[in-house]
């Protein structure tokens, strides 16, 4: 915690007597090991070293061993770390003053050395509550030194505070309960209700008080002071214009209080006391500055709409750009649309034609928020243009349409060209076929019936080779039954027709035919007739 | 075309809805942070038109931490960290009571409110960014929060605030100082810059 580190081990004996331990550090950028202070010959498991003499932001790393009288142990290495990164928060130091209705808190940031870099980054928060009814929490967030207002008089408030590092994600450990009592009112209140308004080239300090025939008088203190632990009570200083002054409020002038983060303070005094001083109040004068509304310009042309806004008058001291905002809205209907942008010029091209658009336009100052904004300017509505948009759409119409209608007669023709070839073929086989069955003997198997007839020839010589296997098998070898198929087929009766053995002829015949009949089965084309009429009857028998 | 001209009206909408949603986010503020540190970087270097010949002698190199801009893949939010960083440290310089009496007043505290709007700027940035990645935050609750670049940047400024305590804050050691807290801005200035523009 803070700037104390501890290092805690085990004892692996609890029963061997007179054991110590002792530690040594080394840095990241050395090569021998240094006597850590605060752990040598320590007889306890655990021992406090200190870095304010080290780096914190630099690497760590420990050892440590046990000894007893001149042995010793091996060392044993803890793993580094960077103290910085793992130093916790502690409490920080608190003093209270009351005064009648308030608490003035002084909050010391913790850890000297460890967030000496963090001092303007600490945020504090503070946990009050009435000493006799401990319920009714309340949790401010405060300056190192600053005032918890609105409390009751003559009563007993006690508190705690912690630190805390919001963007490094650390939070500190409260501190101890402080307790204070109020004191008792003081005849002479506080200003109450402290306001600033910008009019004209000044601010005006506007406060409230209950009574009359008192003189007030205000300060102011720059803002960032605040951020700090440093007593700043002297840096205050007295706002021109607000000194002695009778009325409840007092006029500066803008001029002194450019764009920054003030407080502002009011004490009232009646000659022979002074009031206490009234709650500061935080003053943002770039918050102040009131921007007028733009003046608004729309005009149409064949392309778009255009608007052009200008600020009426520059604010006084304006360090930060402008923004503009445009709404616009079909005068119909009530949906809104809006665009911003640091320029002055804002075009609006693709609007419905022949519409009424109503535009209003507002700026925005830059700042840490978004509360500096003007009203918006007078509507402006005006009617877009006809041919604005139309007109483009028929020559680009026009464009499509030329360039369409060669691609549509181009696409026509190629589909009626393929309705064609598939509902209308021509009769004649492709040109192709004939290119690559040139070949006599192929092409005669392509069927023109004229030459169908030649054919015959071919069948009955293959008819005769399986005649001729058929024979070889083994019906006893009559070379006439071989022969006579072929003259039969050739229509001429032979002259041998009164062989004993021409019987068999017309079996023979048959057996062919089916044989013939087989070899051709695969062929769909019907097959010549050589029908047992044809031939049989005409044998002589 | 009644079609593509709804389509446009929409691509157009979506547009506007854009430029709305980045005017909300924190990188418009960079419009103006940017700005803020233009001012304070001519303010320091205004404080003075010349470095004093006399204090070339205790020139100490403090060795800005160039490389942890150009080896790691800086994030729109380590930059603004490394800034956060930078602000504040060189914040917590220039508030130190030694300059007090340096600068003529006026000065002094023009340097110290720009610094001050520059570091408040950022607080608010990363703020916004710490709100909307609550889940990330779960992660990192137990030990905190510290980028090892930020640990470089905190070295650099740890070395600059030991050279001052060294020399007791002598006025060489003070002006040797602001040139360099100038030289680091303008660096790291320049860095975001290119950075915005790749």
């Amino acid at each position: 915690m803070d700037d104390n580190f501890t290092l805690k081990w085990n004892r692996s004996n609890e029963s061997v007597p007179n054991v110590t331990f002792s530690a040594d550090y080394q840095m990241s950028e050395m090569n021998n090991w240094i006597q850590l202070p605060g752990c040598q010959y320590v007889a306890d498991t655990e021992c406090t070293f200190s870095f304010l003499k080290l780096n914190v932001l630099d690497e760590i790393t420990l050892r440590i061993r046990a000894e007893r009288g001149n042995s010793t142990s091996a060392w044993y290495i803890v793993d580094s770390f960077i103290p910085f990164l793992k130093a916790q928060i502690g409490p920080p130091e608190v003093h209270l003053e009351a005064e009648d209705k308030a608490v003035k808190i002084n909050i010391s940031p913790p850890g000297k050395q460890m967030w000496s870099m963090d001092r303007s980054r600490f945020i504090y928060s503070v946990v009050i509550w009435e000493n006799s009814a401990r319920t009714e929490e309340r949790t401010e967030t405060v300056y190192p030194r600053d005032m918890i207002y609105k409390l009751s008089p003559e009563t007993t408030y006690c508190l705690k505070v912690r630190a805390e590092l919001p963007l490094q994600k650390k939070v500190g450990v409260y501190s101890a309960v402080h307790c204070v009592n109020t004191t008792a009112e003081n005849k002479l209140p506080p200003p109450e209700n402290i306001e600033v308004d910008a009019a004209n080239q000044n601010y005006v300090l506007k406060w409230d008080y209950a009574f009359a025939n008192v003189t007030f008088q205000a300060q102011w203190l720059y803002g960032y002071l605040k951020q700090f632990p440093e007593d700043h009570s002297n840096k205050w200083k007295q706002i021109p214009g607000c000194v002695h002054v009778r009325t409840t409020q007092c006029v500066f002038p803008q001029r002194a209080f450019p764009d920054r983060v003030y407080f502002l303070r009011v004490q009232a005094s009646d000659g022979n006391s002074t009031s206490l001083w009234s709650e500061e109040k935080e003053f943002r004068s770039e918050a102040q500055t009131v921007i007028l509304p733009p003046v608004l310009n729309v005009k149409t042309t064949s392309h778009a709409l255009h608007a052009y806004v200008g600020a009426s008058r520059e604010p006084v001291d304006l360090h930060r750009p402008l923004i503009y905002e445009i709404r616009f809205w079909e005068n119909a209907s009530s949906a809104e649309s809006r665009i911003l942008q640091e320029q002055t010029d804002f075009t609006f091209p693709n609007l419905k034609p022949l519409t009424v658009y109503c535009f209003k336009a507002r700026a925005h100052l830059l700042g840490e928020k978004w509360n500096q904004s003007s009203d918006f300017s007078d509507v402006v509505c005006e009617k877009t243009k006809p041919g604005a948009t139309s007109r483009t759409w028929l020559v680009a119409g026009i464009c499509v349409l030329v360039v369409s209608v060669p691609v549509a007669v181009y696409i026509v023709k190629g589909l009626l060209r393929c309705l064609n070839y598939v509902f209308f073929p021509s009769p004649k086989p492709p040109s192709s076929i004939d290119e690559y069955f040139s070949e006599q003997p192929l092409k005669n198997l392509l069927l023109s019936p004229s030459e169908e007839r030649t054919e015959r020839c071919f069948i009955i010589e293959d008819v005769r080779s399986m005649t001729v296997l058929e024979e070889a098998k083994g019906t006893g070898g009559d070379l006439r039954a071989y022969h006579s198929p072929t003259l039969l087929l050739l229509g001429e009766p032979p002259a041998e027709t009164q062989h004993p053995l021409s019987r068999g002829l017309p079996t023979s015949v048959s057996l062919c035919r089916k044989r013939i009949a087989t070899v051709f089965g695969g062929i769909s084309r019907p097959f010549p007739a050589i029908a047992d009429g044809e031939a049989g009857p005409g044998v002589p028998l | 075309p009644d079609m593509i001209q709804k389509c446009w009206w929409l691509a157009f909408l979506m547009h506007v809805f854009i430029i709305g949603f980045q005017a909300l986010d924190c990188d418009f503020l960079n419009v103006n942070l940017n700005r803020v540190i233009r001012k304070n970087m001519k303010l320091l270097r205004n404080v003075s038109h010349s470095f004093p010949i006399e204090c070339l002698r205790e020139i100490k190199d403090f060795e800005l931490p160039q490389e942890i801009l150009s080896h790691s893949q800086m994030e729109k939010r380590d930059i603004k960290e490394a800034w956060y960083e930078i602000s504040t440290q060189a914040f917590c310089i220039f508030m130190g009571h030694a300059f007090q009496t340096t600068w003529e007043e006026t000065h002094l505290t023009q340097i110290q409110n720009g610094l001050y709007e520059q570091v408040a700027y950022l607080e608010q940035c990363l703020m916004e960014d710490i709100h909307e990645t609550k889940e990330e935050e779960m992660k990192y609750s137990g030990t905190g929060r510290f980028l090892l670049n930020n640990l470089e940047l905190r070295k650099y400024f740890y070395r600059m605030n030991n050279f001052l305590e060294d020399k007791k804050y002598s006025y060489c050691a003070r002006e040797i100082v602001r040139v360099e807290i100038t030289r680091c801005f303008s660096y790291f200035y320049r860095f975001t810059a290119f950075l915005r523009r790749r």
